[in-house]
């Protein structure tokens, strides 16, 4: 019976059957793949809204936006001089490595506070490394945090899981093992006070 | 194709380690089947197919499904409120949702043509009695599975579903009471019977898949009966499964997913016959729906249960009449197996047939006194069907079998 068949012509069938189930098999990949991304509702909860003037002279404090941990500090007088002078110590002093660290908001004049007031920075809380939430230390050099950050220590966070250190506008110091700064997100003041991030 | 496969290095290394040669030819290249399988012989590789969709999709629904009774906003609950956001909120959550839903009733529709065509075609009986047998625990555990699953959404007929089935058990002497708080995790269905009975559905699969194996491990010791129901023993009578009948089987698949599709993409409720319009009323533990039936599946035995004046008789009816179908590889004593060659056995079958689909009509509807009575009638002829078999041979002349096919 075999020998009767046109193989030719049946190896075009079996080719053309086998593509059109495999192509149907792909397309059946693709709502089961999408469904674990995001859901509707996860991506409307994108947006967050916070009173600045909530944070004290010189506190720092965590609030969430799409789950993720965020950084509010109110930066005193001195935290502000703080931000200059250790250029050199900087892997992107700019903030220009890659999209995630900048924001539009951001320009030649506010980029070293990375802040849209200088006063109040927002950054996202998480160490660019691996994710941890840093250890706020703002004072300069060792007086308040002994060995744990370096002699010429500008003031900043200090990543307790593998030791990344941040300076005070959340840049990152080399030797770190983080690769970037902490990510900066969108957000717009819609009062004197009140910004809504995201 | 498997030829040239089989015959790469790569293929050479895993046999080496594996046996996977002799394995592939002994179970599919060169595994004989008789030659004249008809179609009815496709819905084995059909119910294997919704299994695994079924085990696939609901994986994806577990990651979004949270299974708490506790309240939200509005006497809705966690659980009522995941399974409206997996159909509006989770991309592609409704397309998920629908294929497992619309798959549990595909499951048993296929599944009961499988059953029928083994009866009729008397795929029971010698040497085939085990194979039976897994098959009907399989049965009993896949209607574990979607009595289990039909829970989860917490709707009211969920909820008032699961408090009817979870009473039966506590009609039985002695051990009911403790059966039923055993099931329910309380003095009534609520939180900790809906999280058991999420842990249960989600166990109840893979004893399937384990099950599963052994029936078709069964199956290839004994090797697939056929049509006429006579034993094969030329080698010209029997084509190796691969590629014969892997592709027929193929072939049979693209024709359920044409049927599968329009139902998950047009109707995929099914008229309230797949997905009960009640479910969509969240669960309201003081207030029972004015009508409350199961899903079409489980009517025919609901039926039977609803035939007698008394509450143990009718759970004991229903429970035996379950049980019975394990017996009737025992009950049945004729020599001749096919149903083409047993003039009185074909039409007592099909009467059967259409009994089973007498009962499910009766369990689907409201009661009233007429459909009591019909169903009365077909529980005594369901029993009947089976009780007539062993003298069935003492009264029928059966027709010459054919030498072979």
């Amino acid at each position: 019976m075999a020998d009767q068949a046109d193989q030719s012509r049946r190896n075009f069938l079996y080719v053309a059957a086998g593509a059109m189930g495999g192509v149907a098999a792909g397309a059946t990949v693709i709502p089961f793949i999408g469904s674990m991304l995001p859901a509707a509702d996860t991506l409307a909860a994108s947006k967050t809204e916070f009173d600045v003037s909530t944070v004290e002279k010189g506190q720092l404090v965590v609030i969430q936006w799409q789950g993720k941990p965020v950084f509010v500090v109110n930066r005193t007088e001195e935290y502000l001089k703080q931000v200059d002078g250790h250029d050199d110590m900087l892997k992107d002093k700019d903030s220009k490595a890659i999209e995630a660290v900048g924001a539009e908001w951001l320009t030649a004049e506010n980029n070293k506070y990375r802040a849209i007031k200088p006063e109040y920075l927002i950054v996202v809380a998480s160490c660019t490394h691996l994710g941890c939430i840093p250890l706020f230390k703002p004072t300069a050099g060792r007086k308040d945090w002994g060995e744990s950050v370096p002699e010429d220590w500008p003031g900043g966070w200090h990543c307790p899981c593998h030791g990344s250190l941040y300076d005070i506008s959340a840049r990152v110091i080399n030797g770190s093992p983080a690769p970037h700064n902490l990510h900066l997100m969108p957000y717009k003041y819609l009062t004197d006070t009140k910004v809504v991030i995201g | 194709m498997l030829e040239k496969m089989m015959k790469t290095r790569l293929f050479g290394w895993i046999d080496e380690r594996t046996g996977a040669e002799a394995i592939l030819k002994s179970q599919l290249t060169e595994y004989p089947v008789p030659k004249n399988l008809n179609y009815m012989w496709n819905f084995g590789s059909l119910a294997l197919l919704v299994l695994v969709l079924q085990i696939l999709t609901g994986i994806f629904l577990a990651m979004y499904y949270k299974p708490s009774a506790a309240f939200t906003t509005g006497n809705y609950t966690v659980a009522f409120d995941s399974v409206e956001r997996i159909m509006r909120d989770v991309n592609f959550g409704w397309l998920i949702r629908y294929m497992h839903a619309v798959g549990a009733s595909m499951f048993f529709v296929v599944v009961y043509l499988h059953i029928g065509r083994g009866m009729y075609y008397g795929s029971f009986k010698a040497p085939r009695e085990l194979l039976w047998i897994i098959g009907v625990v399989i049965l009993l555990i896949m209607q574990g599975a979607a009595f289990f699953g039909y829970l989860l959404p917490w709707g009211q007929m969920s909820f008032w579903g699961a408090t009817v089935i979870t009473n039966l058990f506590g009609a039985l002497p002695v051990i009911g009471e403790y059966l039923q708080q055993i099931l329910r995790g309380g003095f009534a269905v609520g939180d900790p019977t809906l999280n058991r009975f999420f842990s249960l559905h989600y166990l109840f699969p893979l004893l399937l898949v384990a099950i599963v194996g052994g029936h078709v491990h069964a199956l290839h010791v004994v090797h697939s009966n056929n049509p006429e129901g006579i034993d094969i023993h030329k080698d010209e009578e029997k084509i190796p499964f691969h590629p014969y009948y892997t592709i027929k089987d193929a072939f049979g698949v693209s024709v359920f997913l044409l049927f599968y599709c329009y139902i998950i993409f047009f109707n995929p409720q099914m008229g309230g016959y797949f997905i009960e319009v009640d479910n969509y009323v969240p669960a309201n533990n003081l207030q029972t729906p004015p009508h409350i039936a199961p899903v079409w599946y489980l009517t025919p035995w609901y039926t039977i249960l609803r035939s007698f004046e008394s509450k143990l008789i009718g759970v004991l009816a229903m429970g035996g009449s379950l049980a019975i179908l394990f017996l009737l590889p025992f009950l049945c004593k004729s020599a001749v197996r096919s149903a083409r060659y047993r003039p009185m056995y074909k039409i007592l079958v099909i009467m059967f047939f259409i009994d089973v689909i007498i009962l499910g009509y009766c369990g689907h509807s409201a009661p009233t006194p007429t459909l009591k009575l019909i169903g009365q009638i077909s529980t005594a002829y369901y029993f009947g069907f089976f009780l007539i078999l062993p003298i069935l041979p003492k009264f029928e002349k059966t027709k010459p079998v054919p030498e072979g096919i």
